[in-house]
């Protein structure tokens, strides 16, 4: 039964179509009906529709017929940020090929190549596929010879479509099953499934999406997690599909399904780990299982500082749910208790925190997000930090070492120029630059993480009108002159605003710093000064000035009550704002470092 | 204890005034003046009123002056027993409807204190704002009062109007001191909802500088200012009252009566008033909402704020107000330094 089903995943820069792509798939197999159709299905979460991006992969399970024959096919979706790359690794590894899905108009792009390659490494059949070929501005020739070009893939045979009209969508389909190879794992061998996305159901508990390599997964088997070496009953089997999944006793060789332990929490089924038979373990598990692991740290704060234990909640549950954050209890002299929470990049980041706002009812102040640096202490120790505030005296510095990435980026040749400038104001050292064709330019460069985690892709797409694409991937330590950053208000030294930063741009950063927060920070009834310092030293100060007037004209005996439901109202919103000894300060302070170049 | 009387009729609807009054209802005021009565005997007997015990009676509107003051008679005839002998009874009058015989008629009735709709004295400021009288009206208004022999004498004058420039607040505050007024009100135009000028920005001049100016220019020239809006060498022992938190009573459609714990809301349509002039609906006050309003009330005004009052942390931020000069302590009150900083001191004493 192997040779009727297709695996395969589409690979597209964001905005690319990739979504509209799959929307077209399931409908053109008839999975979902016309009016259960609703655009974007496989983007569930009301964060991935509102941004437009996916964040959890999906998967469907559609049944085409070809020349008489049915064929499963299952379409395995990727995230699409740079942010959740480990997953889109993951999803790969479950496909035995891959749709490159380019913009007929806008070409190839920097995470499109490194999600290319990955496919490449895992062998996946690669077909390529043009999109939107019917907007005015569609070149698809151009952007063959681009994919032929930077990527070495033929493209002698790539499809013409557009997902938006139908174009080619039974071509792409016939396709699939012609060029992409069946599954050809061994039916009798142990069970042996990749865990390629896992979730939280609040009625089914941790749920793994699995590619079963080998043997095959029925329901009531005793299941072996390999990555956490524990046992686990088969409760229930399911196949993937956005608005109903369907029941199976069985997940045979070479099938995506879903598979129910009756688990809480999401952490007992990792992505990337190996699902194996209890009692005949398979000998060696899926290659590739990685811990996640957080680059990007940020403390998360109740503003209402006696609700630290619901944020704790919220965070274990949150963390049943999304297993790649990590977090640990901290204090702030300034904003009390809360946690130091680990990400995978700062859309995680705002995506956790806006889940933890919504899904918890909570108001939260995010501090500026860091990377874990490495301090050499005079005494030779070594210690990881993760949070400014924790830096030791600078006496007891002997070096601060902090992460470095290889970063990608591919642009239009006429942004060359901007993006050269943006990434030397970040401290980046180029290490190559090609012209893949006269018009485009592949740039790669050597640069601290902390400059990229911060806004450097919104810059990027500013400098480059939206044009250049960016990829990166860790490098490892190097030391830095780096220094610590702090900030005063009103005299008092913010303990979660501190910064680290290059010495060398240390005075214009605390200039811009002090600037930004000046921006943010309402008048209040004093007049407030805002200052940056290094250690001791204040090098730059600006100033609030103090609010003019707020009062209302009128209040005899009929206002009274209104005057009063008034002023409860404007009390209402200044909830949102954090006290500081005597200065209120909004939210969005927390991370001005967010607005400064 | 204090009792409010409301009037809701206008001759004429000025573009900025919110208040509850109807300039097309005429027709219902022999049946309103009636009314009155019936709510007024009702509110005497509930609330178990002594005989001279209420120390000010305010008429307001609405223009109380677009009502025959002989009107006003049983009213009177029924309150009065219930007034202290030096009550302080105000009426409100329009300058173009308060004619020389309707202040003596009132003055008579007992009235000894008016509360002139003046606003400006510049033509075009008063057409501008749709008030019906002319500047030469006004004057004349205030001088007959004088003359029917009532001696307390205060007007409305309005500002941060978009016509508003310091020279011409500068010379409606010269007029109305070449008058024989012992009281000041000045309001800061306010674009309320339901007016003609709500969401109009630009009727207004919101410059800080300008209002600051005014205010001190009224206190310089000899109306010390005891709340926001209040100025006078005679302090209205009724608006006081109010900022005092006494109890009042409060007859008439759109009034709004206060006792201990709870605000009582006569209809404020004319109409339903005068079918049930009895209805009412009860609001009840927490000990946080009377708190807060203690709070607000006494740091708009000189009442100023019991410090035996405030919480242990509103004490905390009341140090650190203190500190920085925003308040000044005197025996065991707060007092505010700025009534135009009242609402955002209140914000902060009580966060």
């Amino acid at each position: 039964m192997q040779s009727r089903i297709r695996n395969f995943s589409i690979i597209a820069h964001i905005d690319h179509g990739k979504s509209t792509l799959a929307d077209r798939l399931i409908q053109e197999c008839g999975a979902v009906s016309e009016r259960e159709m609703s655009s974007q299905m496989m983007d569930t979460m009301d964060i991935e529709k509102e941004r437009g991006i996916t964040i959890k992969a999906q998967s469907v399970r559609l049944t085409y017929v070809k020349d008489g024959q049915p064929y499963i096919l299952n379409l395995i979706d990727t995230p699409g940020h740079v942010d959740f790359s480990y997953e889109v690794s993951r999803s790969l590894a479950s496909s035995d090929g891959a749709l490159l899905v380019v913009d007929a108009s806008q070409g190839v792009e920097a995470q499109t190549i490194a999600n290319v390659y990955i496919a490449i490494e895992h062998n996946l059949e690669i077909i390529p596929v043009i999109n939107k070929i019917d907007l005015p501005a569609a070149d698809p020739e151009r952007v063959k010879d681009e994919i032929e070009h930077t990527i070495g893939l033929d493209c002698s045979e790539s499809l013409n479509v557009s997902a938006k009209s139908g174009i080619g969508i039974r071509e792409l389909l016939d396709r699939i099953v012609d060029r992409i190879p069946a599954p050809t794992g061994d039916e009798n061998a142990p069970t042996k499934a990749l865990i390629y996305d896992s979730w939280f159901d609040n009625y089914l508990g941790a749920l793994a999406l699995v590619r079963v390599y080998d043997g095959t997964i029925v329901k009531g088997q005793e299941v072996y997690v390999m990555g956490t070496g524990k046992k686990h009953e088969v409760l229930n089997l399911m196949y993937p599909h956005p608005l109903a999944m369907q029941k199976t006793n069985e997940i045979k060789t070479g099938e995506v399904g879903i598979v129910v332990l009756g688990l809480k929490n999401v952490g007992d089924v990792q992505v990337g780990d190996t699902i194996t038979d209890a009692k005949r373990k398979t000998a060696e598990a899926v290659g590739g299982f990685k811990q996640v692991k957080q680059f990007v740290f940020a403390g998360l704060y109740p503003i209402e500082t006696d609700r630290f234990e619901e944020l704790r909640d919220a965070l274990d549950k949150l963390k049943l749910n999304d297993s790649s954050i990590s977090y640990e209890p901290e204090t702030s002299a300034a904003l009390g208790f809360g946690f130091r929470v680990g990400f995978l990049g700062l859309l995680h980041m705002e995506v956790i925190k806006e889940r933890l706002e919504r899904e918890f009812d909570l108001d939260l102040i995010a501090t500026a997000p860091t990377v874990t640096y490495k301090v050499v202490t005079t005494k030779g120790t070594s210690l990881d930090i993760q949070n400014p505030s924790e830096l030791p005296p600078v006496n007891e510095i002997e070096e601060i070492q902090e992460p470095y990435v290889k970063a990608t980026v591919l642009t239009p040749s006429e942004f060359l120029g901007n993006i050269i400038i943006l990434m030397n104001n970040k401290r980046g050292l180029q290490k190559k630059m090609d012209y893949l064709s006269p018009e485009r330019v592949l740039l790669e460069y050597e640069i601290p993480l902390n400059e990229i985690v911060m806004d450097f892709y919104d810059k990027l797409k500013s400098v480059s009108k939206g044009y250049a694409s960016f990829d990166y991937e860790p490098i490892g330590y190097q030391a830095g002159d780096l220094v610590k950053l702090d900030v005063l208000v009103a005299g008092e030294v913010v303990d979660a605003l501190s910064i680290i930063v290059p010495r060398i741009s240390a005075q214009s950063r605390g200039r811009d710093f002090v600037k930004a927060m000046k921006e943010i920070v309402p008048r209040q009834l004093f007049e407030v000064a805002i200052q940056a310092s290094i250690g001791n030293k204040v090098i730059a100060r600006e100033t609030v000035k103090s609010m003019g007037k707020n009062v209302t004209a009128k209040c005899y005996g009929g206002d009274i009550t209104r005057k009063r439901k008034l002023l409860e109202k404007q009390k209402e919103g200044k909830k949102r704002m954090k006290s500081i000894g005597k200065v209120q300060l909004p939210q969005e302070a927390f991370l001005t470092i967010l607005k400064i170049d | 204890m204090l009792a409010y009387l409301h009037i809701p009729f206008c001759d004429s609807k000025c573009h900025y005034c919110a208040f509850n009054s109807y300039d097309t209802k005429s027709t219902l005021k022999k049946a309103y003046m009636s009314a009155i009565n019936d709510q007024l005997r009702f509110e005497l007997e509930q609330n178990a009123i002594e005989k001279q015990s209420i120390r000010s009676l305010f008429i307001g509107g609405g223009t109380p002056s677009c009502i025959d003051a002989a009107r006003y008679e049983p009213f009177f005839a029924l309150i009065t027993p219930y007034l202290t002998p030096d009550a302080e009874i105000t009426t409100e009058a329009n300058p173009h409807s308060a004619t020389l015989s309707w202040l003596q008629t009132m003055h008579a009735l007992g009235v000894n204190r008016i509360s002139f709709g003046v606003q400006s004295f510049h033509a075009q400021k008063l057409a501008f704002l749709g008030r019906n009288h002319t500047p030469v009206t006004a004057i004349r208004a205030v001088e007959n009062a004088f003359n029917a022999g009532i001696r307390n004498l205060s007007v409305d004058l309005i500002y941060a109007t978009a016509y508003d420039t310091e020279a011409l607040l500068n010379e409606d505050l010269r007029i109305a001191c070449s008058l024989p007024i012992n009281h000041i009100s000045a309001y800061a135009l306010t674009l309320e909802e339901n007016t003609p000028f709500f969401g109009r920005n630009e009727t207004t001049n919101p410059s800080e500088e300008l209002a600051r100016a005014f205010v001190a220019s009224i206190v310089e020239a000899g109306f010390p200012q005891y709340e926001i809006s209040n100025f006078g060498r005679y302090q209205s022992r009724h608006n006081t009252g109010y900022w005092l938190h006494e109890n009042y009573m409060g007859v008439g459609a759109g009034a709004v009566g206060f006792f201990d714990d709870r605000r009582f809301y006569p209809p404020s349509e004319i109409e339903a008033y005068v079918q049930n002039p009895l209805a009412r609906r009860t609001e009840m006050l927490s000990l946080e909402d009377l708190h807060v309003e203690k709070i607000f009330l006494g740091l708009r005004s000189n009442v100023g704020v019991l410090t035996s009052l405030l919480s242990q942390r509103e004490r905390e931020n009341a140090a650190i107000l203190l500190h920085e000069k925003k308040l000044v302590q005197i025996n065991d009150r707060l007092f505010n330094q700025d009534y135009f900083l009242s609402d955002e001191l209140a914000l902060f004493l009580t966060r």
